[in-house]
């Protein structure tokens, strides 16, 4: 885990045979769309870098970066073929490293600050911007780290937000961001507004990869993202100070927009195809303007293709929503032993739990429904009993056939906060909650008809010399 | 210029290649704040075949707010 930068994580996937390069000549639509699809759909897909986009002579564009199990085992520092189950329990221990250190590097000498342009700002010019999806308004930027400071508390380093929000662009030097109300930028944004004062934000594009995971994994908002990723990187998140304002920015990223969300203002914004894989409806949202540029030599502009799940999104949102969703319930409730909520950001959620007494595992689901997460996305859960691998989707199965009750098991609570781009939610914001309990009973519950279950055999040596031999049959 | 997406005469060129190839032209709409490019599909970029579900035929200030303004503070 000692990726100082994105390029020093493409370096990695390319030994790995985990990235390709698209030499040929393509128009930005619909060809980046196309590849971003592939790429994702590919059974171990690699990232993408394409170089040749006609009208964008010398730029570059990342996608897939995430876009795969074997290319986030390699982003923790893992075998690229280790299971999902122990990615899980190793971003859980690199979790508990938190606070990482924090290093500044001096502004001039900070990679991101290579390049400045502060005249005549035009996107266009500075970025390969493509349409995502066909029926977007416009080009978007969906895979930045978003970084914006609490105007009533601007001093703290910790309530300093780092985000991935989805942004569209207006025109040469202006962008709208979607800033949801349960969003941590959506305090800030609030703050700055009963102030009619403009908030400063910096848009960071092409980050090492784990501090982009850490944008979009939903930690309290009092903690920092750049000390988490720091802490599962394993080596000190090299700051530099922004330009035009007071915000601490990653030293290495690939590309900076500096600006000012205005105050006050809103502007239609959307649709956007998002991670439900549908589209969004249109809104009015906060709007900024860019005041500074800057980049790295030969900037690598990486974004985000996201479609009909699965595809990056679902990568760069799995795990991540998984651990703090596991470290909340754990500290009330220890006979948590996994969750799996990589279902679009958690809107489905498995977990794995000791039934301590009857209907426990039940109160479980409702602590999951109550954490900040989960109050809004958390809408089917599955509780399935400790020796189930909630990340092994046949072992859940088996759960509901066998351990379900519908009578007594099935709970439907009607009428609860959503998750407003979820498209079942309605009105926007409002949902309920599906709890599906697939545990045994556990007394005073009615114990099950007397079951044995069938032991499994001690078969793990086996494993490993069946699959030396089979890996032998296959050279052949 | 007529907007591909809302038909009203709000949109203007804003850009084009900056490689200088005249690879392609982009066009935004100040009322919906739609852009295209000019090398893109016919079915994004002409309004005749544009799917009606992705038009937009409404008013911009009925559009639902979803981080309402607060009150100013004294």
């Amino acid at each position: 885990m000692v990726y100082r930068d994105l390029r020093s994580f493409l370096t990695k996937l390319e030994d790995a045979g985990q990235l390709v390069r698209i030499k040929d000549s393509i128009l930005p639509e619909p060809t980046i769309r196309e590849i971003g699809r592939a790429a994702t759909d590919l059974p171990n897909g690699p990232a993408v870098i394409m170089d040749n986009i006609k009208g964008m002579k010398g730029m570059q564009v990342a996608l897939n970066v995430h876009g795969s199990w074997a290319n986030c085992a390699l982003m923790m520092g893992l075998d690229k073929n280790t299971t999902v189950r122990d990615q899980f329990f190793t971003f859980l221990d690199a979790w508990d490293k938190y606070p990482g250190e924090i290093k500044n590097i001096d502004s001039a000498k900070a990679p991101c600050h290579e390049v400045v342009i502060k005249d005549n700002i035009n996107l266009f010019e500075s970025i390969p911007l493509f349409r995502i999806n066909k029926w977007d308004a416009a080009c978007f930027l969906s895979k930045a780290c978003v970084v914006t400071k609490d105007p009533d508390d601007p001093d703290n380093f910790d309530t300093q937000n780092v985000g991935t929000y989805r942004m569209q662009v207006l025109g040469k030097d202006t962008v709208c961001i979607q800033a949801l109300g349960f969003h941590d930028i959506a305090r800030h944004i609030t703050h700055a507004e009963e102030q009619n004062k403009p908030l400063p934000i910096a848009i960071c594009l092409g980050n090492d990869p784990v501090l982009t995971f850490m944008a979009s994994t939903p930690i309290n908002y009092d903690l920092s993202e750049y000390k988490y990723a720091a802490a599962i990187n394993g080596i000190p998140m090299e700051l530099t100070k922004a330009l035009n304002s007071n915000l601490d920015i990653p030293a290495n990223a690939e590309y900076v927009l500096e600006g000012e969300i205005l105050p006050r203002v809103r502007v239609p914004e959307g649709p956007f195809g998002e991670f439900p894989g549908s589209y969004s409806g249109m809104r009015l949202q906060s709007i900024f303007k860019v005041k500074t540029i800057t980049h790295r030599k030969n900037p690598i502009f990486e974004n985000l293709f996201m479609g009909r799940p699965w595809t990056e999104i679902d990568y760069l949102m799995g795990l991540n929503t998984c651990v703090p969703l596991y470290k909340q319930l754990k500290e009330t409730m220890p006979e948590v032993v996994a969750v799996n909520a990589m279902y679009q950001h958690g809107l489905t959620a498995i977990i794995a739990t000791s039934n301590r007494f009857g209907g426990y595992a039940k109160s479980v689901a409702f602590r999951l429904a109550s954490t900040p997460h989960g109050i809004s996305y958390c809408k089917n859960i599955i509780l399935v009993d400790a020796d189930v691998d909630p990340f092994n989707l046949e072992e859940v199965m088996w759960s509901l056939s066998v351990r379900v009750r519908a009578d007594k098991d099935v709970i439907v609570i009607p009428n609860t906060p959503g998750m407003p781009l979820d498209p079942t939610s309605f009105p926007a914001g409002m949902g309920n909650k599906f709890i599906i309990d697939a545990t045994q009973p556990t007394a005073p519950d009615g114990l099950l008809r007397d079951t044995r279950l069938i032991d499994n055999p001690d078969s793990k040596g086996f494993e490993k010399i069946i699959a030396d031999l089979q890996a032998a049959a296959q050279k052949k | 210029m007529k907007c591909v997406r809302c038909l009203h005469d709000t949109a203007a060129k804003f850009t084009e290649a900056p490689d200088g190839s005249g690879a392609w032209e982009v066009y935004g709409c100040s009322r919906c704040n739609f852009t295209w490019r000019n090398t893109e599909e016919q079915e994004v970029i002409n309004p005749e075949l544009r799917d009606k579900n992705f038009q937009f035929t409404g008013e911009p200030e009925d559009l639902q707010i979803l981080v309402p303004v607060p009150p100013l503070k004294k």
